[in-house]
């Protein structure tokens, strides 16, 4: 390989056919006399613009047939130095750090010898030592192309915003069970909202024997084994389920506090008793509807009952997830929009309340396609408020632009699936820990379960690996029509 | 040398299959081969110079007249073999002693509707003032058995040797293709010209003298010409006239040794307005002589009014600066020859108004 140019942080690079070079390999560019070295990656490949290769393909058309028939007698064995010189290609790498004295920097400020310069390729493991990506909870993630592990330690999730996204069937939920699970085994606790109820199994093994993980996942379904009661309930987070997921306007608010707090003092919040007060309520008609309308959509939903033994508390799974570790799913499939915004209201509620009051350290929150559910307040509310009471999030979408631009700019860490369309890497590139022309070109040609991780994860050196297999059940797959007919 | 031909019988056919001579690229191997190790770890300078095109100046004959009346063409669609040869040189670049040169020939053929090409080459030669000699002497003697010329022209310039040994490659491609092909047209690049310093007048006699034994008709077509008529070059002054048609020559008459061994004409093969001499074999009836341009005609793409099949020859053996690369690359590698960067005089002398040794 041989150093052609350098425009801005992109060199290009000559190379060889023997050389086997793929987007997202990493490469290091030393010069002997600087005592440098520049630590590239590829981001994108060409044909080198080699003089006469255009003539040398047209001449073997002959007036737009067949390609002319014929012998070469080559005694000199010429040819292939001739295909060695065609298949020349030139890669288009981004400087990424320069290593001095085995220190590594994120400057590129100068420039290696031309002339002098020798390119070898850098192993991920290298890399990784360089960049001294390593840690007492290491994560592995999966394999590189060159057959090393991607290793990430679990602190560099801890205290940061995550994104996993990347277009239907490439794995992205398949990696959040492996970060969940790592996780997990490291005793922490995890929330998942899991909108498909794909997540609830992760506790048994694809031959559905229990895992290791069993006894720490708690799989709650709203109004089936996920209930809860009235007076559980703290007006806080029943305010916030009115106001954000049912949309009651300021002055029915105010007459509902009123009420709540009335019922409480008497010792009976209970649902019957909450909507035999609404009915009695001494006020306008319409405060009174719109109170009516929303107590019916509480008790339809089944999420709330006046039976003590019927509700779950919460607060139980989080104390016990908080001393061993685990998984708390909330499985919102098969449950409304209007459903899943109250048990979403209600969970973050009583999240922000524990975490609060200390009752937990700190919680790490899996949100799949989270525009489904959230409220636009608390997206704003996860990166910045939330952050500091100690939810971490992490946003799993194959829709990336459902996901607001302040998150992309807010976030740590990206794990990045194939995308093809152009409008979605775009949305992506804004991310402020990536450049554009990395997320644009390596993205787009990432095989299914590949994945492009950037950010503090991999100390900003993005690394493409295969996502490792796990013995979970999964539970992603589509139901399919034709499968059984096979 | 008395020609011989193996006779193949099968059960349906007998019919002659000449031994090709395959002795002239053995030696262009052998003799390639052993120059490139007289060059071996010696710096070398790239060529600095663009790709040298291979040429024959024409003399300027006297008394040259064109009848203005054209023989009109009608295209002959009977199933014939067209066959063209082309050869091409190009200097790679220069060592302390000598020049490194690479040669390469290419004939084309159409049977049955179908272009088929044999490339030979590249063969590269380290030429030094001092293997010249032996060198050309060489290869000339395994071509004819025997050397033409025995004249102190004979060996040419160290410059020459490029298009001398081209020429010898293709003097040879053009006699096999004599050899083997029958009742066909065989197309030269060039003319028939001979009498000059790389193609003495018995060596082009013998290849169409081969040629005519097989019932086959030379035609040599010019891409550029030196005649002129009144001033103007012959290929300048066509009538307004439908094409396809010829225009014959009189009166061409050359200086001695060189020798005409074709009669010209002007010919103008489709509305494309441009024009090639062609010279055909002057042995040829005129009758012949006319029925194998319609067949070219009626068998061949003409685009431009240039059969194809000679285009293709040429096309092949031209080398493409990818090719040239590559061949650096092969001296380089296997035989140890390091590239070094010989200053440009005059870029160096002049600066921006050196535009180089040729200019």
């Amino acid at each position: 390989m041989k150093l052609y140019k350098k425009e801005g942080n992109i060199l290009q690079i000559l190379s060889f056919p023997n050389e086997n070079s793929e987007k997202g390999d990493y490469l290091l560019i030393e010069d002997p006399d600087a005592n440098k070295a520049l630590i590239a990656q590829v981001i994108d490949m060409q044909f080198a613009n080699i003089p006469g290769v255009l003539e040398e393909l047209l001449r073997t058309l002959p007036d737009g047939g067949e390609p002319i028939q014929g012998e070469d007698i080559d005694p000199l064995e010429i040819a292939p130095h001739i295909t060695y010189m065609q298949d020349a290609s030139l890669l288009i790498c981004k400087t990424r750090a320069t290593l001095q004295n085995e220190v590594l920097s994120p400057s590129s400020s100068w420039l290696p010898s031309r002339s002098q310069s020798t390119i070898k390729k850098l192993s991920v493991p290298m890399l990784m030592k360089l960049a001294k990506v390593e840690g007492t909870r290491p994560i592995i993630v999966g394999g590189t192309k060159d057959s090393a592990l991607l290793t990430i330690d679990a602190t560099a999730i801890d205290g940061t915003l995550n994104i996993v996204t990347g277009k239907k069937g490439c794995g992205k939920s398949h990696l959040s069970k492996l970060l969940i699970g790592s996780l997990i085994g490291y005793k922490a606790t995890v929330v998942i909202f899991d909108l498909n109820g794909e997540y609830t199994s992760i506790g048994m093994t694809n031959d559905g024997k229990r895992n290791m993980y069993y006894d720490k996942i708690h799989a709650l379904t709203p109004s089936q084994n996920f209930k809860v009661a009235l007076d559980q309930l703290h007006l806080n987070v029943v305010m916030g389920i009115l106001i954000h997921a049912l949309h009651l306007p300021g002055t029915s608010s105010r007459e509902f506090r009123r009420l709540w707090k009335n019922l409480k003092e008497k010792g009976c919040l209970k649902l019957q008793e909450m909507g035999e007060a609404i009915r009695n309520l001494n006020c306008n008609q319409h405060v009174r509807d719109a109170l009516s309308s929303r107590y019916h959509a509480f008790v339809n939903s089944g999420f709330f009952t006046d039976n003590p033994a019927e509700a779950t508390f919460l607060d139980e799974c989080l104390l016990k997830a908080k001393d061993q570790g685990g998984a708390i799913i909330i499985n919102l499939r098969n449950t409304s929009t209007i459903d899943r915004q109250i048990v979403v209201e209600y969970v973050l509620g009583k999240l922000v309340d524990s975490l609060q009051s200390w009752k937990l350290k700190a919680t790490f929150l899996f949100a799949e396609e989270a525009h489904l559910y959230l409220r636009e307040t608390y997206w704003d509310d996860i990166v910045t408020r939330m952050r500091h009471f100690g939810i971490f999030t992490t946003f799993i979408t194959n829709q990336p632009d459902t996901i607001r631009e302040s998150i992309y700019r807010q976030a740590d860490n990206i794990f990045l699936f194939n995308f093809t369309n152009e409008h979605d890497l775009d949305v992506v590139s804004r991310a402020a820990r990536v450049d554009a022309e990395t997320v644009r070109s390596i993205a787009k040609d990432l095989p299914p379960h590949y994945c492009l991780t950037l950010g503090k994860v991999v100390h900003d050196f993005p690394i493409v690996a295969r996502v490792r297999s796990l013995d979970m059940k999964t539970m992603g797959e589509t139901r399919l029509f034709f499968k059984s007919m096979n | 040398m008395i020609e011989q031909y193996t006779i193949t019988t099968t059960p349906k056919y007998n019919f002659p299959q000449p031994t090709i001579d395959t002795t002239l690229p053995q030696r262009f191997l052998e003799q390639s081969l052993h120059s490139l190790k007289q060059v071996q770890h010696q710096p070398f300078q790239l060529n600095q110079q663009n790709f040298q095109q291979f040429q024959i100046l024409e003399q300027h004959p006297s008394n040259l007249r064109l009848k203005r009346q054209p023989i009109t063409l009608k295209p002959n669609h009977q199933e014939t073999t067209i066959a063209a040869v082309d050869t091409s040189t190009i200097k790679i670049g220069e060592t302390s002693t000598g020049i490194i040169i690479a040669i390469r020939g290419a004939t084309t053929w159409k049977q049955n509707r179908n272009y088929r090409y044999t490339r030979l080459g590249p063969f590269i030669f380290h030429i030094t003032e001092e293997n010249k000699n032996e060198l050309y002497k060489t290869l000339e003697k395994s071509y004819f058995n025997t050397l033409y010329s025995s004249n102190r022209h004979a060996i040419p310039h160290l410059m020459q040797m490029p298009t001398r040994l081209a020429s010898l490659l293709e003097r040879w491609l053009q006699t096999m293709l004599a050899k083997t092909v029958t009742n066909g047209l065989i197309l030269f690049d060039g003319s028939l010209t001979s009498g000059t310093i790389d193609t003495p007048i018995q060596r082009m006699k013998d290849i169409l003298t081969l040629a005519r034994r097989n019932k086959n008709t030379v035609l040599a077509f010019s891409k550029m010409t030196s005649l002129r008529v009144n001033g103007y070059l012959i290929t300048d002054q066509l009538p307004k006239y439908e094409p396809p048609y010829l225009l014959e020559t009189t009166g061409i008459q050359f200086k001695p040794p060189t020798t005409l061994l074709g009669d010209v004409y002007v010919a103008r093969l489709n509305k494309a307005n441009y024009a090639f001499r062609l010279d055909i074999d002057s042995e040829i009836p005129l009758q012949l002589r006319m029925n194998a341009v319609e067949k070219i005609l009626g068998n061949d793409l003409y685009m431009q009014g240039y059969p194809e099949t000679l285009r293709l020859s040429h096309i092949l053996c031209t080398f493409t600066a990818n090719e040239v690369l590559a061949i650096k690359h092969f001296i380089t590698r296997k035989h140890g020859i390091q590239i070094i960067n010989r200053p440009d005089m005059h870029k160096l002398l002049f600066g921006p108004f050196g535009k180089g040794e040729f200019s």
